[in-house]
């Protein structure tokens, strides 16, 4: 909690800095800049919820709906 | 008929209201594939100690289907078939034990597993067995459907899940909200979900024997006739695993919260946060994972001249007896937040970078580190190089093999809940038809891709990953 603070902060701060227009997100739309993860790494995400004792923050599974971690 | 379906959502927009774009111009359709193998001597079906061999395919279909110009309904249904060596050895011996003779290999199988001494059955935990564990199926479906308005500034949705194996079962449901601002350049969002699972726990031979017929369990059942060994070799009868009880609370309930804020930075970066709160009940140990206690004697199955060399793969017939089965606290809260951080560098590179830091009250901390640098070297072909660290703690209720005493309340010798470190290194090739030229029928590909991962964890472990994804667009 006390590390996501500051982030949350620093993300609000910036967000009034900048306005990005809509015909200006060219770069930003692109498929590779989207901020979620990426279609084939949702068995990667799988895996590694049973092999690794953390999970979530990331879209996949968080513990619940399967027998793993 | 689900053709017409396609076309009759596709065509449902409402030109009285006017125009505005359509969220899903067409319905998508993805067919993905992977293909994992992994390798490892620390099974937790065996104490800590054994073969963890396993494979697993995921054929999966997901459908993205506009229902109108707002709404969007996504249909996610997967099978996951495995074989395990690990779980295999729930019940390490021949199925018939000497219950039904003891002599009789009924093992047909290509597992070279069930050895046979004299008359008595014998195992390993570092081959595979042949019994009904050895492979499952898990299928799973999930539905998510999502609405946004017509200002495309507010979107929620609900989704539900469903997926089943052999021993455990879940139905899960949830919601979200996710709000823009500032010329969507911020993007706030929430999201809740509930899984309700259960378990249809399944012990280890031996203490699901003890479970059936309690104290006189080693002349009875699949012990009948069965020479239990000590330590030296000797036959004994002072095998008594009186830790074991069966588990009575058999559901495992899940309830998570998700928020996460992005913000786009410039014209050419953007970063999001992300933060879970997670809470776990029920049964969050796993029934078939034994333990064996340092302060209790050892008993074992199977030929006694491998027991000096129990713990390394020389051993090819014998079979330790479990103490007890994994114990783990019935609740366990979890905190895992992120960040990525996405920079367009030039037409040919994009990093994206993502930090997770997770914590949970059973004292694991874990960071994780990823880091893609996808490169295009066409308007059609990406190249994707990807490396992704990994780090974390073991929970406090964790020890090795044979380290844990019986007079804990709580254990467990899961090598994934230890202390360790992994490496995952990936490359991934991107096609991207522009033009939606190849066509199967009305789907029209829109994009392929396939990825390799190897996945090294520095207590021995590796696992190879690969996995392919085709996305149709439906004309």
């Amino acid at each position: 909690m006390k590390k996501l603070i500051p982030a949350l902060f620093i993300l609000l701060l910036l967000a009034s800095c900048a306005t990005v227009k809509e015909y200006e997100k060219v770069y930003i739309n692109d498929p590779d800049m989207k901020l979620t993860a990426n279609t084939n790494e949702r068995f990667e995400t799988n895996f590694q919820v049973y092999r690794e004792g953390a999970a979530g923050a990331n879209g996949g599974k968080t513990g619940g709906g399967c027998g793993c971690n | 008929m689900i053709c017409a379906f396609f076309v009759t959502t596709a065509q449902n927009s409402n030109p009285a209201k006017g125009y505005k774009k359509r969220v899903l111009e067409n319905t998508e359709v993805d067919f993905l594939m992977s293909m994992y193998k992994q390798e490892g001597d620390h099974s937790a079906v065996g104490g800590g100690v054994g073969n963890e061999e396993l494979t697993d395919v995921t054929p999966t279909i997901v459908i993205s289907m506009p229902l109108n110009d707002d709404d969007v309904l996504t249909i996610d249904a997967g099978i996951s078939s495995y074989t395990s060596a690990s779980s295999s050895n729930i019940n390490p011996f021949n199925e018939t034990g000497a219950s039904s003779g003891g002599g009789a290999r009924d093992d047909d199988d290509e597992y070279d597993d069930d050895y046979l001494s004299g008359s008595q059955p014998t195992g390993t935990p570092w081959l595979a067995s042949s019994g009904a564990s050895h492979s499952d199926i898990l299928a799973s479906v999930h539905v998510d459907y999502s609405h946004s308005s017509d200002d495309r500034n507010l979107i929620w949705g609900a989704d539900a899940s469903f997926s089943v194996e052999y021993d455990y079962t879940s139905f899960g449901f949830g919601g979200s909200l996710t709000k823009l601002f500032n010329e969507k350049n911020t993007e706030a969002g929430i999201k809740g979900n509930v899984y309700l699972d259960k378990w249809s726990p399944i012990y280890p031979t031996e203490l699901n024997e003890y479970d059936l017929y309690g104290g006189n369990f080693l002349s009875q059942g699949y012990f009948n006739g069965v020479n239990v060994l000590d330590q030296n070799g000797n036959v004994s009868s002072g095998y008594y695993p009186s830790a074991f009880t069966s588990v009575t609370d058999r559901s495992r309930n899940s309830f998570s919260a998700s928020f996460f804020l992005s913000q786009i930075l410039s014209k050419r970066l953007q970063a999001a946060v992300f933060f879970d709160l997670v809470r776990q009940d029920g049964l969050l140990s796993t029934p078939y994972h034994r333990i064996y206690f340092a302060d209790k004697s050892n008993y074992y199955i199977g030929e006694a001249n491998y027991i000096p060399v129990y713990t390394t793969p020389q051993n090819k017939g014998v079979y330790q007896l479990a103490d007890d089965i994994e114990r783990l606290p019935s609740t366990r809260f979890k905190i895992p937040m992120g960040a990525r951080l996405n920079y367009y560098m030039n037409e040919t590179f994009v990093l994206r970078m993502y930090y997770r830091y997770y914590t949970d009250d059973w004292d694991l901390k874990a960071h994780t580190v990823n880091i893609d640098l996808p490169v295009r070297f066409s308007q059609r072909f990406s190249f994707t190089p990807s490396y992704r660290y990994y780090t974390q703690n073991e929970v406090k209720y964790y020890a090795p093999y044979e380290a844990h005493l019986s007079t804990e309340k709580y254990y467990t010798s899961d090598a994934d809940l230890s202390k360790f470190n992994s490496s995952q290194y990936s490359a991934a090739l991107n096609y991207t038809d522009i033009f939606n030229e190849f066509k199967i029928s009305r789907l029209a590909l829109k994009n392929a891709n396939l990825k390799f991962s190897h996945y090294k964890r520095n207590d021995g472990l590796k696992a190879n990953i690969i996995s392919v994804g085709f996305k149709f667009i439906f004309q």
